[in-house]
């Protein structure tokens, strides 16, 4: 099914160039040019492509809240952009819209310490911010595999994780505050180098709202000291089940691993091939279980793990011996998306989460899914907290292919659901899971979404046709939820 | 005389709330228990949560618990503990700081007040525990987000606005909460003696160590005479630091601690019965046990807290004692003011400190006149309570759920 997105404004259209003129007076850097504005055509789901009606670069925080208090005055839709390389189409322009992108908000403001945080712009890619303090053995723990690209204002829109996330939480649990320009122009400032913001926790909706609340210009996140020591164990097995089970198990016991991750046949040899990561080949899927602390905790807690492996039928095993050999294995882990396009023209990433146990079981499902869509796919999991990634492989040059690609990831995440998981655990819903949301919320619950944007985009201009559903589609695919015989949605065209 | 409504389960919950909005009649939400917290409020309904109660399902492998949110805590904590686990914002029992006496009260009205325990620091708030909900809007409409997983961002997460809210935005029907395991061993080097000052510096110290301290509190000369531990001399001012983890790591990590500090004098390690104990007196406010006084809550960037001591604290030259204690690794200070200015000119001058410094400050416990003209949280940007104000309504547009509890008009 094609993506339909809200109906393009034909009086917004029609005044495009005095919308240009406009922003040009606001901002230096308004691209409008065609060649100008493919750059930013799509973000990091590529099957879709849009070009806005002008591109703005802000440099300050009080450019971009003179840009959204024009777009506000003129109703202009706008759509926030980091780093774009978000895989779930959140960045995606519209039409009718304006493209805010916050790359020149490229700058670490401060880097305080004695506070134990950092104060920078969005615009900063998540590693920039572990090499700012890494010299006094500080790191940023949120770590998607994107790291080296994406931006951190993008992390704070989807919530972004990564592979520690278990022991050291995802962005929400490592942002002490944010700077927001409302739609209206109006400047925020939410939380800051204080523990827990009083009154409501607008940072916390704020963070993973997907750009549909505010622009975020300024960030404070918390930094950590890195662990005395740590180690990671690869361990192998025959079956998805052993495996699920020695997680399961793993946690059980009152571990808990600062990352644990699953890889299958199919990315253990993609990986190994392109990251030289020194991963066993003979293994069906392979466990890698990162423990930090002090050096005998971590020992104790590596022999812990092993024997666990070992009531679960483990086929390998290998501790890291030194801090080189433990970065090898996560190389090949990082560089999961790079290695599998190097073997496939095209694949969707998809970010179900799950319980833990359930691993096995979806991993079974996804196999019996592949062989009915006909469809390679290669899985890996953030095991430790049920987040998977299926990568569905196909060729984008055989439309049929592209569809029966995305037919076979929503059945994957519905999967997900009926298991007594979620939707999307770190890439956001965007567009790709916009219309998937029913599957998981009934009319009040998406109601009562719809007016909290509304407490914060009165006019609906801020990223509109992101993460809700448009009405007709959910009505029309049968899934609205009735309540007491009658449905929602009397003031509300679309949503 | 207010009625007071019990009703049984959600469906009754949300009829009730329906025939309220309806009818525009505000309503007080309580559960059996309930501490007077946030502003004074008037409301012609209350409504009582505490018959809708129970654990529905306790997920030890899958780290969660999912409970009514009538549920006392203490039946919670008690089932975590049967498999060694527990809540890891370790929860404040305000049944002290009100009664002088325990009592968690309901896991409703504790997720609705977002307190957290010496752990915060370094394991978060309790929203950052918070999984998902169940709960009913102004609007009578059984509402949901989150999930039992840790990683979601599938939609807004309600989650966060919900903790902390007081009751204003909807009435918490169902909560799921992270648990984590206990750690397997503890202990706590203590240092005696050490100004505020030195306090704070030795936090800094520390906090830039790989040591996890997962406690961190002073308590200054006005206040320790509450504290009464066998290998505890209470004589003294006390700097305390709690180690956690397996035991081995956690001997290696206080001999760290005793090599960092030997220049101290005198220093003592509770083990792990004492530590436990001195850190559950710490988290539930006993020092201020039923204090008459306002208690206040200050949140500030562990840098500034040594200056608002000094100003408002301790200060021996310009005659100030107030009683309090710091918290959090010096971000956190608890503050008993006295009556003696009963125009509170004192609280004002905080309040201008913390808007500087980019703090801030809750009343945790005032008496009826304080509570019904003065103000309980200390924002006073007008930006955000407005966007506030239209948070509330977007939950509950006819304002019928606990209005004016943390601000005055919303």
């Amino acid at each position: 099914m094609s993506l339909v997105m809200p109906k393009p404004d034909e009086a917004t259209l029609l005044k495009s160039s005095s919308i240009i003129n406009g922003l040009k007076k606001i901002s230096k850097h308004v691209l409008s040019e065609e060649e100008e504005k493919a750059v930013y055509e799509t973000d990091g789901l590529s099957i879709h492509r849009q070009k806005p009606i002008a591109v703005v670069l802000p440099e300050t925080t009080k450019e971009v809240s003179l840009i959204l208090k024009y777009c506000y005055d003129n109703n202009v839709k706008v759509v926030p952009r980091g780093a774009g390389t978000g895989l779930s189409g959140s960045a995606l322009p519209l039409e009718d819209s304006v493209l805010v992108v916050l790359g020149k908000f490229n700058k670490i403001l401060e880097i305080d310490f004695e506070n134990r945080c950092v104060v920078t712009q969005p615009g900063v890619t998540n590693l920039s911010i572990t090499g700012a303090v890494q010299h006094e053995g500080f790191y940023y723990a949120p770590d998607p595999s994107s790291q080296m690209a994406c931006s951190i204002g993008g992390n704070i829109s989807t919530n972004a994780g990564g592979v520690h996330s278990l022991k050291y939480g995802v962005t929400t649990n490592n942002v002490l505050g944010v700077e927001m320009v409302l739609i209206d122009g109006t400047i925020i400032r939410l939380g800051g180098k204080n523990l827990d913001a009083e009154g409501y926790d607008l940072l916390g909706v704020v963070t993973g709202s997907e750009g549909l609340l505010g622009v975020i210009t300024e960030i404070t996140v918390k930094i950590l000291k890195k662990p005395q020591s740590v180690r990671a164990v690869l361990i192998g097995f025959d079956t998805n089940d052993d495996a699920g089970n020695c997680v399961a198990d793993i946690i059980s016991a009152g571990i808990i691993p600062a990352g644990m991750e699953i890889m299958d046949k199919p990315l253990i040899i993609a990986t190994d091939n392109f990251a030289k990561a020194g991963y066993p080949r003979d293994v069906e899927i392979l466990l890698i279980v990162e423990l930090d602390g002090t050096e005998s905790e971590v020992n104790t807690l590596i022999e812990k793990v092993l024997e666990i492996a070992k009531k679960n039928k483990a086929s390998y095993n290998r501790a890291s011996e030194s801090d080189e050999e433990r970065l090898r294995f996560w190389k090949g882990r990082k560089a999961a998306f790079t290695a599998l396009g190097a073997i496939s023209p095209d694949y969707i990433c998809m970010d179900g989460s799950i319980p833990r146990k359930k691993l096995g079981t979806v991993l079974n499902e996804i196999t019996r899914l592949s062989k009915k869509y006909e469809l390679a796919v290669a899985n890996c999991f953030h095991a430790g907290d049920g987040n998977l990634h299926p990568l569905i492989m196909f060729d984008s040059n055989n439309k049929k292919e592209l569809k029966k690609a995305e037919s076979f990831g929503a059945d994957i995440l519905k999967y997900c659901v009926k298991v007594g998981g979620v939707l999307t655990g770190e890439h956001g819903v965007g567009i790709e899971k916009r219309d998937l949301m029913c599957e998981m919320f009934n009319n009040d619950d998406i109601q009562q979404q719809l007016s909290l944007k509304k407490a914060f985009d009165e006019k609906s201009l801020l990223n509109p046709g992101k993460v809700f559903p448009i009405l007709h589609r959910c009505a029309e695919e049968g899934r609205v939820h009735v309540h007491k015989g009658k449905t929602r949605f009397p003031d509300l065209p679309s949503f | 005389m207010t009625d007071i409504y019990r009703p049984n389960n959600q469906e009754e919950i949300s009829q009730f709330i329906y025939d309220c909005y309806e009818l525009n009649r505000p309503i007080e939400i309580i559960t059996l228990n309930s501490k007077p917290i946030g502003r004074s409020i008037q409301c012609s309904q209350t409504l009582d949560l505490s018959k809708n109660s129970g654990i529905i399902e306790y997920q030890p492998d899958e780290l969660y618990i999912k409970v009514k949110a009538g549920t006392p805590l203490i039946d919670i904590l008690e089932v975590l503990k049967s498999k060694n686990q527990m809540l890891g914002f370790e929860p404040v029992d305000l049944g002290y700081l009100y009664n002088g006496k325990p009592n968690y009260g309901s896991i409703g009205g504790v997720v609705s007040c977002n307190l957290s325990g010496p752990r915060r620091f370094k394991s978060g708030s309790l929203r950052d525990h918070l999984l998902g909900f169940t709960a009913v809007n102004g609007k009578g409409e059984c509402i949901k987000s989150g999930g039992t997983v840790v990683k979601n961002v599938t939609g807004y997460d309600l989650s966060k606005l919900l903790a902390g809210s007081y009751g204003t935005l909807s009435v918490l029907t169902e909560v799921t909460l992270k648990v984590v395991p206990k750690p397997e061993f503890s202990e706590t080097f203590v240092m005696y003696g050490l100004t505020p000052k030195e306090a704070l510096e030795v936090f800094s110290k520390v906090m830039k160590t790989s040591l996890e301290i997962s406690g961190a509190c002073h308590y200054p000369k006005n206040n320790i005479d509450f504290l009464r531990l066998n290998d505890l001399d209470n004589s003294k001012t006390i700097t305390a630091l709690r180690i956690e983890g397996p035991k081995n790591s956690v001997q290696e990590r206080i001999e760290s601690l005793n090599k960092m500090f030997k220049d101290v004098k005198e220093k003592t390690i509770l083990e792990i019965y004492q530590s436990d104990l001195f850190w559950k007196i710490s988290a539930n406010l006993e020092c201020f046990n039923n204090s008459q006084k306002i208690v206040a809550k200050i949140s500030l960037p562990p840098t500034e807290t040594t200056g608002f001591i000094s100003q408002f604290c301790e200060d021996e030259i310009m005659g100030i004692n107030n009683k309090y204690f710091v918290e959090w690794a010096g971000g956190l200070i608890f503050l008993e003011i006295g009556n003696e200015d009963p125009s509170y000119l004192i609280l004002e001058k905080m309040k201008k400190f913390c808007k500087e410094k980019s703090g801030h400050i809750t009343i945790m416990k005032a008496d009826n006149t304080f509570r019904t003209s003065g103000f309980f949280l200390s924002s006073s940007d007008e930006n955000i309570k407005i966007l506030a104000s239209k948070v509330k309504l977007s939950f509950d547009p006819r304002s019928i759920l606990n209005p004016g509890k943390i601000y005055a008009g919303i």
